[in-house]
C-alpha cells in the first residue's frame, strides 16, 4: 500500500464534501493509504492577485509541513496543484527567493527544504495506480454512457510550470473513464474555463462563464459533464441552476467528479460517494448501460 | 490585528511599491524586446468576450510605460487566471503574470480591494482557509456537514497567533 498525505486546501473541506468522500473511498480500494496531517492552511494561490509574496509563503509553508511527516501530497484542487508545483519550482531554482520565504516560517518552526512531491488525483489513478488495475475493479460497466471531461485550467496551464496533463490535449481522465467503460468524447469548448476564479470580485460574470459552457455541452447530447476540481464542480453542479438563470436556459446537465463515477463503477454505494450532495440531476442518469 | 493594517489601505506602502515597480520594469523592458502585438492572447481570452479584457493592450500600454493608468483601472480586475495567454504567447510573454503585478501594485498603493478579496484575506488570517466549514444541502432538502458525512475533523493551522504572526509580516515587509 503506498502512503500519501492528503493536502485538502480550502474548498474542498469546507463545503465539496462528495469530493473529499468518494477520493478517499476510492483510492483506498486501489490500495492508496491517505494520511491526514494536521496544521495545513490555504495555498495561497487565490490571493496572488492581492499578494504574490503570501500566495508562495503560504504553499512553501504548506510543503514544508508535509516535509516534517516524509510523505509526498496527493492534492485535489488543480488550483491548490498549481500553486504548490509553483512554489517548488521556485525555490528549488532561486536562493534568495528561498531564503526569504524560509525567514517568514522561522515563527512556526518550519523549513522548506524540498523534499516532498505534490501529485494530483488524476495522476496518482492514471500513472501510480494504473489504468489495468481500474480495469480490474469494475463491477458495473457504464457502457454507452457518453461524457465531457473538464479537467479544470489550473491542471494543465502553463505548461512551464510542470503540469500532469498535456496543456492542449489533455487525455488521461479521457483513458481511465474508457477503462471503466465509458464513452468519453472531445468537444470544442473542453478546455474552456469555469469562470470560478471571478466569484471574488464579479459573481455574475463567472456564473455567466459557466452557463455559456454547460449549454453548449447539454446541446451536444452529453450524458454526463465529469470534474475533478472543487472550484469548477461549485460553479457547473453546486450553482447550476443560477448559471442556467444567468444565460437563459434550462440547464439540466448531470455533473459528477471523476471519483464519484469510478466509485459507481467500482460498485461503492452511493451514500459513501456523497453522491446526494450533487444538486445536478444525477438521478436521470440511467447508470449500469443499455 | 485588522485588515487594515493588513494591506494598509489607509497609507500607501512605499517600499511595497517601489518593488512591485521595479518588477514591473524588469518586465517592460523584456516584452519591449518580444511582444510583436501579435493578439494572440487576446483571441484565446476567456475574460475577452465577456468583459472586454485585452491582454495584448495591456502588454502595449506597459510597453509605453502606462503603469498608473492601469493600475487604476478597473478592467485589471477582470482577468480570471486561465492562463491561456501565457500557455498559448509565441514569445514566452505572460501578460496574466503582467495583471498579477498590477493588481498587486494596486493593493498595494492603497486602492480599495475590490468585492470579496478583503473576506477572503480576512479568513485566511483568522483561521488559516479562505472560508470556515460550511453546512450543505443534499439534493432532497436535508442539511448536513462533515461530521453526518463520515468525514475527519478539518486540518487548519494549529497556532493561530504564530499563523497570523506570518501573515501579518508578509503584508507588512516588502513583497
Amino acid at each position: 500500500m503506498k502512503k500519501y498525505g492528503l493536502y485538502p486546501g480550502c474548498v474542498m473541506p469546507t463545503e465539496q464534501y462528495a469530493l473529499e468522500k468518494s477520493i478517499r473511498e476510492v483510492l483506498q480500494l486501489l490500495d492508496i493509504e491517505l494520511v491526514d496531517l494536521k496544521g495545513f492552511s490555504c495555498c495561497g494561490e487565490p490571493l496572488k492577485s492581492v499578494n504574490q509574496m503570501m500566495t508562495i509563503t503560504l504553499s512553501a509553508r504548506n510543503l514544508a509541513i508535509a516535509e516534517k511527516e516524509g510523505l509526498d501530497l496527493i492534492v485535489p484542487c488543480p488550483m491548490c496543484h498549481l500553486a504548490l508545483s509553483d512554489c517548488k519550482r521556485i525555490l528549488d531554482t532561486d536562493p534568495s527567493m528561498n531564503q526569504k520565504v524560509n525567514k517568514f516560517l522561522e515563527d512556526e518552526g518550519l523549513k522548506y527544504t524540498g523534499k516532498s512531491n505534490v501529485f494530483h488525483t488524476v495522476e496518482i489513478l492514471h500513472n501510480v495506480v494504473g489504468i489495468e488495475k481500474i480495469k480490474e475493479k469494475v463491477k458495473k460497466s457504464l457502457k454507452e454512457l457518453k461524457v465531457a471531461t473538464h479537467y479544470g485550467c489550473h491542471l494543465f496551464r502553463p505548461s512551464e510550470v510542470g503540469r500532469p496533463v498535456d496543456s492542449e490535449n489533455p487525455q488521461e481522465i479521457e483513458n481511465i473513464l474508457k477503462a471503466i467503460g465509458a464513452n468519453p468524447m472531445d468537444y470544442p469548448e473542453k478546455l474552456d474555463c469555469c469562470g470560478g476564479l471571478l466569484n471574488a470580485n464579479l459573481p455574475e460574470s463567472a456564473l455567466t462563464k459557466t452557463g455559456q459552457k454547460l449549454q453548449k455541452v447539454q446541446e451536444q447530447g452529453f450524458d454526463v459533464f465529469i470534474d475533478v476540481c472543487p472550484w469548477c464542480h461549485r460553479q457547473y453542479d453546486t450553482k447550476q441552476k443560477k448559471a442556467g438563470e444567468t444565460v437563459a436556459a434550462k440547464l439540466e446537465m448531470p455533473v459528477m467528479y471523476l471519483t464519484q463515477l469510478l466509485g459507481l463503477s467500482f460498485g461503492i454505494s452511493e451514500e459513501k460517494i456523497g453522491l446526494d450532495l450533487n444538486l445536478s440531476p444525477v438521478d436521470k442518469l440511467k447508470l449500469g448501460g443499455k | 490585528m485588522s485588515i487594515t493594517d493588513l494591506t494598509s489601505m489607509g497609507e500607501p506602502q512605499t517600499e511595497i511599491r517601489k518593488e512591485i515597480n521595479d518588477r514591473l520594469c524588469k518586465l517592460q523592458d523584456e516584452i519591449s524586446d518580444y511582444c510583436y502585438q501579435c493578439g494572440k492572447c487576446t483571441s484565446g481570452c476567456e475574460a475577452h468576450k465577456l468583459l472586454e479584457l485585452e491582454p495584448h493592450k495591456i502588454v502595449a500600454l506597459l510597453k509605453r510605460g502606462l503603469i498608473d493608468e492601469m493600475v487604476n483601472s478597473d478592467v485589471i480586475w477582470t482577468c480570471m487566471s486561465c492562463f491561456k495567454c501565457r500557455e498559448r504567447c509565441p514569445q514566452k510573454i505572460a501578460p496574466v503574470e503582467v495583471l498579477f503585478a498590477l493588481k498587486n501594485m494596486a493593493v498595494a498603493s492603497g486602492k480599495q480591494i475590490p468585492g470579496n478579496y478583503t473576506a477572503l484575506l480576512q479568513s485566511v488570517l483568522s483561521i488559516g482557509l479562505l472560508q470556515d466549514i460550511k453546512s450543505v444541502t443534499t439534493r432532497d432538502n436535508k442539511t448536513k456537514n462533515r461530521s453526518d458525512i463520515g468525514l475527519p475533523d478539518i486540518s487548519k493551522p494549529t497556532d493561530s497567533t504564530k499563523f497570523q504572526m506570518m501573515i501579518s509580516k508578509i503584508a507588512i515587509e516588502k513583497v
